[in-house]
């Protein structure tokens, strides 16, 4: 009974806590310029893709390298939804989730029997793989891509009230329901279980967990989180194309995880910015090297490759990690 | 027919070179139980070097020279500075699984950032050593070159060596021993982790090959080796990992059966193609071609 | 433990308002975006690098040098020209990438010369450029989808469209090769189906048509295409495409040892690149081209010779070809734009200078310029050149025979040549 109410009172506080991050970033977005608002709306969309490599490589331990390529199906679902069928947008999020969930399960169910580099070779081959069928169907649209439009603010909002803003706001609420769930789902037994199965495989299912069935479910629910993103995507730079969900994209958010920590899920904040400030730094960088852009293109490479390497070295499990034993507390 | 004939060539021949880049993965697989995204890149740098000779004494082979060494010494180099220093840190929480692999994949992106900052993205070109004319029977000319047979024989030439390297020497021994067996090794005397540099480096030469067999004639850029990265790894994978015969087979039947998508079914298909491929082996097979039973995993 | 994640929490919400007030910037109040005193910003997406890269990498440079010249000789009513180029890649989302820092970082006035079809309709769409009232001048693509003017109401084209070359060219067939077999390869995304369209309108029928996706241009992609062109008898090859892709193709048919008549659109066709991709000479020499430029080797017209000097001197070390000619053109367009929209420099004078007197600038290519307020068309036609066996370009016959047509069903022309005279020392005094 005891642990009842105060349970409800976890998931309470839970909620207050995203409504006010909700707030704080409803007053940010009237703060900035418009270059900023853009990249809020980008950094929302990191944090739900790097959620999904939270839950299937940080929880359940699969190393998956193809995380772009859910990303794809979740991003073109959506744009085909869009503009075939006519749906309103949030039924194109929905066809996304949906489509990119079924995926990961086919995925997850071929994946179960493997592990650790056949695993990261198999996930590697696809992300090279799933992006390039676009350009064998026309109706996929090709290299160039199709366009999504997911259309303006309402009138009702005003004329300063840019499109950039208005993706702000949509991929912000979805990013804070997305967290929020993932959040719940990560705290439960499942998440646990997953846990488990990390850790030992053998001592779990001796523990009678079914570590396959448990594996495809990572996989799906990690696919649905990476298909929402690339829908989120679609939106921000309304386009999807091959080129947007390339294997650098699945390496950028195995870098962003690890740096923030592969198995911390309010990592995945700082996760965002990160993948969101390296161009800046690169960009600012080039600007004071005087560099012609032609080499530029090669600076946030190497920055994010660094930082990756040391982070790796240094700090395997993520900053919060070297935080936690600094400061002496027990991980519970 | 004669589809049939020039479809089995030219899958032998890109077979080949996946073979030089699988048999690096499995030799660093074997060695150190990573697998080392960043062979592509330093078989790339090592194209780089090569490209750089090549270019100015006008002789091919002169450049691959250039790159079996230059590839051997980032090898040996990346396995001493790099691959120790991460061991002793990252060896425990869940990244302990993840570390290697992400790190090897930072590596591969540092290395084509230093090669794109050094050299600049601009496409550069090396020129075959032999004529890249097909060859004429009669009336019709197959796209089996010059280029096309000396692959083949530089690639025949070299496993026979690598394979003479660990079936008949000490050193073959070594390497195997510290793979298979490092504590019973080090028991034998055996310096495991000298051991393991050389083979790092082996690896790192076998690459430079690889890099600059797949670039004559055609455009180097920082980018156009990571056909080679996913390719050569998935060949490995096919073959399991744990033989090096098995990553030579698993790349011939990956180029031939590419080459067969290429020709018959569409040029964007073979992408989705190398992964059905590897999919459908690692559901009859999840420990790859030439696994035997149970075998030594992650 | 409930104890320990509030604190995490409340530490995290400080952490977000934190960050967020310092990312608050005010809105700075301007007169108008990328215009100081002193200043003109421009900006420009083109591929430095990647595998479209070649030959179009030196536009950006040329356009600068021309810029650089001009600043040197007083500027724009004493502004000088500011050009930041943005490597995209040819690829639309980096495309959309570097557009959005242009038009929302670096604050620039104005587009100028953004290169590719994929690209810019993605970038249109997406960064707004039409709502946001930013001019797009002197679009570096063919594509005739973009002279609409009521759905790019601020961007200008300056090459005919790929539907125009694609009419010019099966005129000529028909003029020149009637009878015999003939093939196609083209890029498959607009760029190559603008000009399908046009053939099958204008009643060319290709016996082997092969379309390529945009990046898959390599050997071994080239040599399907020949085996297909061989197998299929094609006697003449019309080849639309990047220069790089041309490379390919011209590389595998010679060493096949397949040699039809070749017939380049003006997109992929420099001698100079191509040869320095690979491509021997003796397999150019003979290829037709369509072209809207004299040979960037004729100093005997005053405007390649005008822009040798200046290459000479402001963009050292660059060896002088249709590239750097096509740069420094849009350069001497974009001057002459600005100046006619008067010293008083906004975003909408600038359109509407192009509007009105845009069609008496002056260009280095032979045809008439068709801006006006109901079209954004620039140029609107081409001649046949062939290339000879030092690979340099004359044009087919002895003299420039110019074809000029509209993108739609109107008739190909033949009409002489006549152009407004080099302004005096490159440097345009109109206003």
């Amino acid at each position: 009974m005891e642990l009842w109410r105060k349970a409800r009172f976890a998931v309470r506080k839970k909620i207050a806590f995203f409504i006010l991050l909700g707030w704080a970033l409803l007053i940010i977005g009237d703060r900035v310029d418009e270059l900023r608002v853009y990249q809020g709306a980008q950094i929302a969309m990191y944090t739900i893709a790097l959620a999904s490599i939270v839950l299937l490589t940080g929880y359940s331990g699969q190393v998956s390298l193809g995380n772009g390529a859910m990303m794809a199906v979740g991003g073109y679902s959506a744009a085909l939804t869009l503009n075939n069928l006519q749906t309103p947008i949030w039924f194109a999020f929905l066809m996304a989730i949906l489509v990119s969930a079924l995926f990961g399960s086919l995925l997850g169910a071929a994946a179960a029997r493997l592990a650790g580099p056949y695993l990261a070779g198999t996930t590697l081959a696809l992300a090279v793989g799933l992006p390039a069928i676009a350009n064998q169907f026309s109706f996929l649209g090709g290299e160039p891509g199709l366009l999504f439009d997911v259309g303006f603010p309402p009138e009702s909002f005003g004329e300063e009230f840019t499109q950039y803003k208005w993706f702000f706001w949509i991929s912000g609420v979805i990013a804070l329901i997305a967290l929020f769930i993932t959040s719940n789902i990560l705290q439960s037994r499942f998440g646990r279980t997953w846990r488990a199965i990390r850790g030992n495989s053998l001592a779990a299912e001796l523990a009678g967990i079914h570590s396959a069935r448990m594996k495809v479910l990572a996989f799906t629910i990690s696919s649905a989180l990476a298909g929402l993103a690339g829908a989120v995507l679609a939106m921000n730079i309304s386009l999807v194309a091959p080129g947007a969900y390339s294997l650098a994209l699945s390496f950028a958010l195995v870098t962003g995880a690890v740096l923030a920590g592969v198995s911390s899920l309010p990592g995945v904040v700082l996760g965002g910015l990160i993948l969101v400030a390296i161009p800046e730094i690169a960009d600012a960088l080039a600007g004071s090297l005087g560099s012609a852009d032609k080499f530029n293109n090669y600076l946030p490479g190497l920055i994010s490759s660094v930082l990756l390497i040391l982070s790796v070295i240094y700090t395997p499990n993520g900053p919060g990690e070297n935080l936690r034993k600094h400061l002496g507390k027990k991980h519970a | 027919m004669q589809k049939v004939i020039e479809t089995l060539l030219i899958g032998l021949t890109t077979g080949s070179i996946y073979a030089l880049m699988s048999l690096a993965i499995v030799l660093v697989w074997r060695s150190t139980r990573v697998i080392n995204f960043a062979q592509a890149g330093q078989a790339m740098f090592a194209t780089y070097i090569g490209f750089e000779i090549s270019s100015r004494s006008e002789v091919f082979w002169l450049g691959l020279l250039f790159a079996v060494v230059g590839g051997a010494l980032l090898g040996a180099g990346v396995d001493y500075f790099f691959m120790r220093v991460l061991f002793k840190h990252a060896n425990s929480g869940p990244a302990a699984v993840v570390a290697p692999v992400i790190a090897t994949l930072g590596l591969l992106g540092l290395i084509r950032s230093i090669v794109g900052l050094s050299w600049g993205g601009e496409f550069k070109t090396i020129k075959s050593p032999v004529s890249t004319d097909g060859y004429t029977l009669g009336s019709t000319t197959i796209p089996f070159s010059a280029l096309n047979a000396v692959i083949i024989i530089t690639v025949s030439i070299i496993l026979i060596a690598l394979a003479i390297l660990f079936q008949r020497t000490n050193l073959g021994l070594a390497l195997r021993a510290s793979a298979y067996a490092p504590e019973i090794a080090k028991l034998a005397g055996i310096r495991t982790a000298q051991t393991r540099t050389i083979g790092w480096a082996i690896a790192g030469g076998v690459g430079g090959v690889a890099g600059m067999l797949v670039t004559a004639n055609n455009f180097l850029s920082p980018y156009s080796l990571d056909l080679l990265l996913v390719f050569g790894f998935i060949a490995a994978v096919i073959g399991g990992l744990e033989s090096m015969v098995g990553a030579v087979i698993g790349a011939l039947v990956l180029g031939i059966g590419l080459t067969i998508i290429l020709n018959y079914v569409g040029t964007s298909l073979v992408f989705i193609g190398g992964f059905v491929v590897l999919i459908v082996v690692l559901l009859v097979k999840p420990d790859g071609i030439m696994a035997k039973g149970k075998v030594r995993r992650a | 433990m409930i104890g320990k994640t509030r604190r995490k929490r409340t530490w995290f919400v400080a952490a977000v308002l934190a960050t967020g007030s310092l990312l608050a910037t005010a809105l700075p109040a301007n007169a108008e975006t990328g215009v100081t005193s002193s200043e003109i910003k421009l900006g420009i997406t083109l591929p430095l690098t990647g595998a479209a890269s070649p030959g179009y990498n030196k536009i950006g440079n040329a356009m600068n040098a021309y810029f650089k010249y001009v600043n040197d000789n007083g500027g724009v009513y004493g502004r000088k020209i500011n050009l930041i180029q943005k490597n995209d890649e040819y690829s639309p989302q980096l495309a959309i990438a570097k557009t959005n820092e242009l038009i929302l970082k670096d604050k620039v006035f104005a587009l100028v010369g953004p290169l590719g079809t994929a690209t810019y309709t993605a970038v249109h769409k997406s960064v707004g450029i039409a709502r946001r009232g930013v001019p797009s001048l002197f679009l570096n693509t063919g594509f005739s989808g973009f002279a609409n003017k009521k759905s790019f109401p601020t961007s200008f084209t300056i090459l005919p469209s790929y539907a125009m070359e694609a009419k010019i060219a099966a005129q000529f067939l028909k003029e020149n090769f009637a009878g015999k077999k003939l093939g196609l390869v083209y890029q498959n995304d607009e760029f190559g189906i603008d000009a399908l369209g046009a053939f099958k309108a204008a009643g060319v029928k290709f016996d082997v048509s092969i379309p390529y996706t945009s990046g898959t241009q390599s050997s071994a992609t080239a040599q399907t295409w020949v085996s297909q062109l061989a197998a299929g008898g094609a006697q003449v090859v019309v080849f639309f495409g990047v220069t790089s892709a041309t490379a390919a193709l011209l590389g595998v048919a010679a060493a096949a040892k397949y040699a039809p008549q070749w017939v380049l659109g003006s997109v992929g066709s420099d001698p100079l690149i191509l040869r320095a991709l690979g491509v021997p000479v003796a397999v150019l020499n003979g290829a037709l081209t369509l072209a809207g430029n004299p040979s960037p080797n004729d100093t005997t017209d005053e405007y390649v010779k005008q822009f040798q000097e200046i290459n000479t001197k402001y963009n050292p070390g660059v060896a002088f070809d249709d590239y750097v000619l096509q740069g420094m053109n849009v350069g001497l367009m974009t001057v002459q734009a600005l100046r006619a929209a008067g010293q008083n420099l906004t975003r909408k004078k600038l359109i509407s200078a192009m509007e009105t007197k845009g069609s008496t600038f002056a260009s280095v290519a032979y045809s008439p310029l068709g801006y006006s307020k109901t079209s954004n068309v620039g140029h609107t036609g081409y001649y046949m050149a062939v290339m000879d066996a030092t690979g340099d370009r004359k044009p087919f016959g002895g003299s420039v025979v110019l074809y000029t047509t509209d993108s739609g069903s109107g008739p190909v022309v033949k009409a002489t040549p006549k152009r407004p005279a080099m302004p005096a020392k490159g440097l345009p005094s109109n206003s």
